[in-house]
């Protein structure tokens, strides 16, 4: 996939009379991971939710622009991979058929083997891959989340809290597996977590 | 390019509900025990002689909709609420493009409807002692019934998916598209009922079509908007 940078201009969210994001401005480049920091209610995850197309800005806006020019807004999801605390996966599914479920919806076909690698990756032994994820623990789910967000190696990834429910190994891991896909995809991540926060190649700081 | 076709990704939607709903089995359970509770309740109370017999055609029909209508509703309304439920609809939003959602669901709907017809009906024609002369016609608008109800069930839920998950909004914004639709299967099942002949369920079946057609049509064009929005 080619690369897809991701501007946001001014970019505010009001609910009611509440503003939860006020105007921020900023760039994702291809390559490069933006570190979103700010208190718990400065507007983290809305600004993220905001640059996935989930929710609408109240003012400003989100260009998607990919080698042929910007993307439009329905499209988005093609370039997107997002994991964040408000996201689940089917519990009535087991890893990889949860896997399986996202590949076919994005139009791959990866096998038993390339999915079982991938949640292996991410610390998700080959004993736990048929197993229902409605009997996992939540450290295990953010795991499998965080494999449904990447298997389709998106030009843009979007993570909030990755490594929330994760031990140290877990930690270790996402780390890992942002540092793979750093290379060519552009990444964004809320967090307050300082060891994420090293992560950054650039940090917008968020005020509540 | 996305390699795959529409179809691949309407298929997988409906194989992940499909097996979902084999495992948790609530929406199964849902409609089949509100739709057997209420086929026994009628049964015990009116069975097939509590009916004057000019007045069975009529009441034998309406009955046979109720039954399958609120059964339906018990199970499929949640198709969409379920998703908000479990967090699981923005992860869905953005794996998914809306129509192979819109169509999954719908399948999976449409499955579950013609399931519940092949419970509920065989039992009441046995139960109230409803007999049909033209089963070729009834099995026809049984299932054009169950192609456009679950069009109508579908985008309801999804709306209300959206309304935080009220029933209360479901049974309201149901009325005026699923009124006129009962009417018609109301209609044709007497029809098929009283006649032989597959032409006497025409009339009905055009009706059922048209209005299933045009439910169908106005879904895919407002079903992205209803879940993107």
């Amino acid at each position: 996939m080619s690369g897809v940078s991701v501007e946001f201009k001014r970019v505010g969210k009001r609910f009611g009379d509440r503003t939860v994001l006020a105007a921020v401005s900023g760039t994702l480049l291809p390559g490069q991971v933006l570190v979103v920091a700010g208190p718990n209610g400065a507007g983290k995850s809305t600004l993220l939710n905001i640059l996935a197309g989930v929710l609408r800005p109240s003012r400003g806006e989100v260009v998607y622009r990919g080698s042929d020019g910007p993307v439009p807004r329905a499209h988005w999801f093609e370039h997107l991979g997002m994991a964040s605390p408000d996201m689940a996966v089917y519990e009535e599914l087991t890893a990889l058929e949860n896997l399986h479920l996202f590949a076919r919806l994005r139009g791959l076909h990866r096998s038993d083997a390339d999915l079982g690698a991938l949640l292996e990756e991410l610390g998700l032994g080959s004993r736990e891959h048929s197993r229902l994820v409605g009997t996992y623990s939540s450290g295990m789910k953010q795991r499998v989340k965080l494999a449904q967000a990447v298997l389709h190696v998106p030009a843009v990834l979007l993570l909030d809290e990755p490594s929330s429910n994760l031990d140290g190994a877990g930690h270790e891991a996402t780390a890992g597996l942002v540092a793979r896909l750093r290379e060519r995809a552009a990444v964004a991540v809320a967090t307050n977590d300082p060891r994420e926060i090293t992560w950054a190649d650039a940090r917008i700081d968020l005020a509540l | 390019m996305r390699a795959s076709t529409l179809l691949s990704e309407i298929l997988a939607v409906l194989a992940k509900e499909l097996t979902a709903e084999l495992r948790s089995r609530v929406a199964l359970n849902a409609i089949g025990l509100f739709g057997l509770t209420t086929l026994i309740a009628v049964a015990y109370q009116i069975g097939p002689y509590q009916i004057q017999e000019q007045d069975r055609p009529h009441l034998l029909s309406a009955l046979l909709w109720i039954i399958l209508f609120f059964a339906a509703t018990s199970g499929l309304s949640r198709v969409f609420v379920k998703e908000e439920d479990a967090h699981t609809a923005k992860t869905l939003r953005l794996a998914a493009r809306p129509i192979a959602v819109l169509g999954g669901k719908y399948l999976f709907n449409l499955i579950l409807l013609l399931a519940l017809d092949a419970l509920i009906v065989p039992l009441y024609c046995a139960l109230m002692g409803y007999a049909v002369r033209g089963v070729g016609g009834l099995l026809l608008v049984l299932v054009t019934g169950a192609v456009a109800l679950a069009a109508t069930t579908t985008i309801v839920a999804a709306i209300i998916a959206r309304a935080s998950g009220s029933t209360t909004l479901f049974a309201i914004l149901s009325v005026p598209l699923v009124l006129p639709l009962l009417v018609m299967l109301i209609q044709g099942t007497r029809a098929a009922a009283a006649s032989s002949e597959l032409a006497a369920v025409l009339p009905a079946l055009q009706g059922i079509v048209s209005l299933g057609g045009a439910v169908m049509i106005v879904s895919v064009y407002l079903f992205p908007a209803v879940w993107h929005d």
